[in-house]
């Protein structure tokens, strides 16, 4: 849950919760089942639209050995769970916790960034037709963690760079 | 072509094992704490920590800082079989043939999720034979009495044992610089012993460089 959400029941013990705090847990509850909806959205469209960019990328780079190809699509696919999860529970520390702490350093080494860049610009593509309006919710977080793990910034499909 | 849903096949995709909220976990009225795969962990007060370094101290003096190495090398033997099984159950790899990278990077959050500070190691010097490591903010450092000498026996003691389970060779380890002396972090050297020995007396004196220098002749 989100630590902001999580520390408003620290305090149960002495007061009733402020109307601030409350509107903050009533905004998370009803946004809920369009979460759970996306989550779901996510989960059944991801081995299509992963095939989809795995296709695409051997297509586009076909000098790159498919070791490192696999090592992308293997990354982005623990990307988009962690994002997913992330969006859920709405807890973006859990894609820089469990997901960037451990990818981030990788990717420099194996020195995959450009096959990176061009696979998120087709995964963000994809997911944009996939899953329709349900990417407000997802985009945010996925472009965040896209951005952390490339120099260069990386924009949704539509060209709208949405806030962090 | 590369199939995604071979590459899905074991359905476990490897992120983050020692991610501190999931790795940690318990039951707290069964007075447990444990890690992922189960075993279990203890929290040790700062106290506590602190009263062993004096008790040690006042019942054994000079023989205290061997006592905590040898410490640590039971510890570190033990830690370096769990390290190795958490990481070939969850990575099917054994550490000895991960890619380096992902090594210290399953090393680096191990060590961050245990408390035990940020752990880094230098290669510059493996051709000659030694490997540096630096562990900042070092709860062991931090609370040993503040004086003139290294600290970090007990990490010594487990890093000496870690890296000769690793490397199939019996190592020793030396620290170079300490945070209880003022150091931006805790420096220790490893390599054969008879190679470290001509060190030994130059750690109260001197710094980390000269003593790296003094090793190279």
């Amino acid at each position: 849950m989100h630590p902001q959400i999580e520390e408003i029941f620290d305090d149960a013990g002495s007061r009733y919760l402020k109307i601030e705090e409350l509107r903050l847990v009533a905004q998370y509850a009803s946004s809920v089942p369009e979460r759970m909806a996306t989550y779901r959205g996510l989960r059944d469209c991801e081995l299509d639209v992963m095939q989809w960019v795995a296709d695409q990328l051997q297509t586009e780079m076909p000098q790159e050995p498919e070791t490192k190809l696999e090592r992308s699509i293997t990354n982005a696919l623990l990307m988009l769970r962690h994002c997913g999860l992330a969006m859920l529970l709405n807890q973006d520390s859990i894609v820089k916790e469990r997901f960037l702490n451990w990818v981030q350093p990788t990717v420099e080494v194996y020195g995959t960034q450009a096959i990176d860049a061009r696979l998120y610009q087709l995964l963000n593509q994809r997911l944009d037709q996939a899953l329709g309006k349900q990417m407000i919710l997802l985009s945010p977080i996925l472009l965040m963690a896209q951005n952390a793990l490339l120099p260069q910034k990386v924009e949704s499909a539509n060209g709208v760079a949405i806030g962090w | 072509m590369i199939s995604v849903a071979d590459l899905l096949i074991d359905k476990q995709l490897p992120g983050n094992y020692f991610a501190v909220d999931t790795y940690v976990r318990g039951d707290l009225e069964m007075g447990l704490i444990e890690n992922r795969q189960g075993d279990r962990l203890i929290a040790l007060p700062e106290t506590l920590i602190q009263a062993i370094y004096a008790g040690l101290e006042k019942e054994t003096g000079q023989a205290s800082r061997l006592v905590l190495f040898n410490c640590g090398r039971w510890w570190g033997k033990n830690f370096y079989a769990r390290f190795r099984e958490q990481l070939t159950d969850y990575y099917k790899i054994s550490p000895a043939d991960m890619a380096m990278v992902e090594f210290l990077q399953a090393l680096q959050q191990c060590w961050i999720a245990h408390g035990w500070g940020k752990i880094d190691l230098d290669h510059t010097h493996q051709q000659r034979g030694f490997l540096v490591v630096k562990i900042c903010n070092s709860p062991f450092a931090r609370l040993a009495p503040q004086n003139q000498q290294t600290s970090c026996h007990l990490e010594a003691g487990i890093l000496s044992a870690f890296f000769s389970q690793l490397t199939g060779r019996e190592l020793h380890c030396l620290q170079t610089t300490c945070e209880s002396m003022g150091s931006d972090g805790n420096r220790f050297v490893l390599g054969l012993q008879k190679r470290l020995e001509p060190a030994e007396a130059m750690v109260a004196i001197s710094d980390h460089d000269s003593i790296m220098q003094r090793l190279y002749q």
